[in-house]
């Protein structure tokens, strides 16, 4: 699985330089952050996708942003639970799970309902509820390597698999968090920037849209900054939608070849 | 094929995919009367299947397996604890059996699988009881200090034999197994050196000099088979085992000893002739799977 | 080919047998089992109306529920659970009483060695006393390996931990006292030579395997006199309960 990523070659979505060109804050030799994986602040890393990685689900998607690895599964639409009242409109239910292995520490436990309900709300704006009422669909997740972005690269890869599994969706969701370190905006932290991050910012959005899911911000901003994290994490989803079009679209027309 | 029943004459007039769904066994009863199964497999023939180690990057050893599309991922972290009373100079082994919710429909969030502890069980006793893990290599002190090796199995997709499955990813990530170079600090007390210390001089003496290998004896491989009517059908497929309910699994290690023969109930009686049909299918196995483990070493030792 | 057992048995020697049935008030059916010093209780519940999710709701399904003597159930109470609620299911039949759960309860007494066997034992003579519609009846007995390549039966506590290896197996009972020869015999093998199952543990050679279930089989058929006696009397006096 992880062989796969060599394979294709991996695409990246960073976003483009910013249109306002401003001076850099920095010059070269007083940086006062490097980046561990010597990326630069608005580079994200390499993102692969793949498709139908789960046979016995209805569908799923791999996700591979560097040392973060996922696996999302959806199951149905299918009976919904017994005690569930009549509803004309269909259930999302969601749930993130980590293997023992995922952190470095065996077993550390990591807030398993948060990101739960986190990636409830981002994906319940994107799906069409109408078209399965009465029912349910399941959308599990297993982070199998926990690397940094966690939640970004579950919900991005969640979307993937909903439209792998055929589910109504008004559009792909996308991803995409910046943390605040010092002076400095990076994109797509790793584990280890996110441990010393000043503050965070999450879009998840539906780009050929361009309408926001989630926003989530921790820390303290200044809206100044919090509109250069914006713009940042928009111009990257919309790349980010690119690639995982590009996915699917590899593996409709694979399927349809054979 | 035409036999004159109610369901014979159906057929010819329903979808195949319908036909399959309605009356599976039936369905899977002509496959058998011809000596193959629905996926064009021989009755006798295990799924492909491929093993690659280093799958996770975090663990001391890892490998990902895959018999069709069912897939374990297992990884070993180690752990320096002290050893118990009764078995000072030993480390020992935890093996834990999960089944995430991904894996398959059956499964729900907050509602573990029944047979993932009991499969956790019987992976543990087959690993150990085969004779493959020396736990004296484990040790690092005589009764202070040794290792504890944390196996943890993920079953990401099942589609049946899944015991098969994951005691091959088992075995090979004990094969990736590098144990971690740790030394004694000031306290007394085991440190792990990092990785960017190895091979360079340190204040004190490690334990061990290099990362090092377990050297793995009589490796267990196992093999589950359906037995319906007369029929023995190797290396089952979730859709088969949910159709045909008895199933004899039967471990060998790598010495030809028997290290488990476990059939629990189902419908179908063992006769002593197909136990040893499943034998001699396990037997055969065996060496394909000692070749694939080989094979994914050498290209793992090439990288 | 002597060896010295702690109990003066010799090898082929099962313990001395005991079984009551209709021990508990309140269940549906009960029976006490006891090998030696091991001995079960089981309680069967039901059938009750319907079956979890995930079972099969055109068929009944049996559950099984272990106590252990003491303390919480761990993995290996689990794994007793599960070789009993599969054995069990295949000797019920299970198209009578479909969408229905049966529930059996294993209550360990005191563990003296061949404790599953004696729970399977206990748990067969339940369901006859619940009247829970039966193909056959099942005896399950415990094999023990020694280092010599000797088979022992029916093994104590301390003699299962000093052995390399033991196998339990399950064997239908033996029919042949109710219906004739010819019927019992399924395409060349008899039936009840067939296993029900089987569950090992240590390692062994495959021909010790087979010696211990050559072994296993001709111990059986006095086991399985041993319950067909017990059940009987209790039949003819009590056939509104059984039937």
């Amino acid at each position: 699985m992880a062989g796969g990523a060599s394979a294709t070659a991996p695409s990246t979505y960073s976003p483009s330089p910013n249109q306002k060109k401003k001076p850099p804050l920095f010059k070269d030799g007083d940086l006062d952050w490097v980046r561990p994986d010597g990326r630069e602040f608005h580079q994200c890393r390499p993102a692969f996708f793949r498709t139908g990685a789960v046979n016995a689900a209805a569908g799923s998607a791999y996700a591979e942003f560097g040392n973060t690895k996922v696996i999302v599964s959806v199951f149905g639409p299918r009976e919904s639970k017994k005690a569930m009242m009549y509803s004309d409109m269909g259930r999302l239910n969601c749930n993130v799970s980590y293997t023992t292995f995922a952190t470095a520490v065996r077993g550390q436990v990591l807030d398993q309902k948060e990101s739960s309900s986190m990636l409830h709300k981002a994906l319940e704006g994107a799906i069409r509820l109408e078209t399965f009422p009465k029912t349910t669909v399941d959308v599990f997740a297993l982070v199998l390597e926990s690397g940094g972005s966690d939640l970004p690269v579950v919900i991005s890869c969640a979307s993937l698999a909903l439209a792998d599994a055929g589910i109504m969706l008004y559009d792909l969701v996308t991803a995409v968090s910046v943390s605040c370190l010092g002076p400095n905006l990076v994109i797509d932290p790793i584990s280890e920037e996110e441990s010393y991050q000043d503050g965070s910012l999450m879009i998840t959005c539906m780009p050929s849209r361009y309408e926001v899911t989630q926003l989530t911000i921790t820390g303290e901003w200044s809206s100044a900054r919090i509109n250069e994290a914006m713009q940042l994490c928009l111009d990257a989803c919309s790349k980010l939608g690119k690639v995982m079009r590009s996915c699917l679209k590899e593996a409709a027309s694979a399927s349809e070849e054979s | 094929m035409g036999t004159p029943n109610a369901v014979g004459d159906w057929s010819s007039e329903m979808e195949v995919s319908a036909f399959r769904r309605l009356f599976p066994l039936r369905y899977y009863e002509r496959h058998l009367s011809e000596s193959i199964r629905p996926d064009a497999r021989p009755l006798k023939r295990a799924r492909d299947t491929i093993v690659s180690l280093g799958a996770v990057a975090s663990s001391d050893g890892s490998a990902l397996a895959k018999i069709g599309s069912t897939t374990m991922l297992a990884a070993i972290k180690m752990e320096v604890m002290t050893p118990s009373v009764d078995s000072p100079d030993e480390g020992s082994v935890a093996v834990e059996f999960h089944m995430p919710p991904i894996c398959s429909p059956v499964v729900r969030p907050g509602r573990p699988a029944e047979v993932a502890p009991v499969t956790s069980k019987q992976l543990f006793d087959c690993l150990l009881s085969s004779g493959m893990i020396d736990l004296k290599e484990l040790s690092l002190i005589k009764g202070k200090a040794a290792w504890m090796a944390y196996l943890d199995i993920y079953c990401l997709d099942a589609d049946g034999a899944l015991f098969d499955a994951a005691l091959l990813s088992a075995v090979a990530a004990f094969s990736h197994l590098r144990i971690p170079v740790v030394s004694l600090n000031d306290e007394g007390r085991m440190v792990m050196v990092s990785k960017e210390l190895e091979g360079e001089k340190l204040d004190k003496e490690p334990v061990d000099k290099e990362r090092r290998k377990l050297s793995l004896k009589s490796i267990p491989f196992s093999l589950t088979c359906i037995l319906h009517k007369n029929y023995i059908l190797a290396d089952p497929t979730f859709e088969e085992e949910s159709i045909m309910e008895t199933f004899i699994t039967v471990v060998l290690n790598s010495s030809g000893q028997l290290v488990s023969l476990y059939k629990s109930g189902g419908p179908v009686l063992a006769h002593t002739s197909a136990i040893q049909e499943c034998v001699a299918l396990t037997r055969q196995r065996m060496k394909e799977l000692e070749e694939i483990i080989d094979e994914a070493i050498s290209t793992m030792e090439i990288d | 080919m002597e060896i010295d057992r702690a109990d003066g048995r010799n090898p082929n020697q099962l313990r001395p047998l005991s079984c009551s049935r209709g021990v508990l008030n309140r269940a549906h059916g009960s029976a006490s089992w006891a090998q030696g010093n091991t001995q079960v209780l089981a309680a069967v519940y039901g059938p009750k109306a319907g079956t979890k999710k995930n079972e099969n709701p055109e068929k009944a399904s049996v559950e099984v529920i272990w106590k252990p003597k003491t303390g919480q159930i761990g993995k290996q109470e689990k794994e007793y659970e599960m070789v009993l609620k599969r054995t069990l299911q295949s000797i019920c039949i299970l198209t009578i009483h479909p969408n229905t759960t049966t529930s059996v309860i294993v209550q360990v007494v005191h563990d003296d060695g061949a404790l599953l066997p004696c729970a399977i034992n206990a748990s067969c003579a339940a369901l006859v006393d619940a009247g829970i519609p039966l193909k056959h009846l099942a005896v399950a007995i415990c094999c023990c390996l020694a280092d010599s390549g000797l088979v022992m039966l029916d093994p104590t506590k301390l003699e299962e931990e000093k052995m390399k290896a033991f196998v339990y197996l399950v064997l239908p009972n033996s029919i042949l006292s109710v219906l004739p020869e010819e019927s019992s015999s399924v395409k060349g093998e008899q039936m009840e030579q067939g296993l029900i199952t089987s569950v090992t543990h240590g390692v062994m050679s495959v021909d010790d395997y087979l010696h211990c279930l050559e072994r296993g089989r001709a111990a059986t058929s006095k086991m399985s006199d041993f319950l067909r006696r017990n059940l009987q009397p209790q039949l003819s006096s009590d056939s509104s309960k059984a039937g």
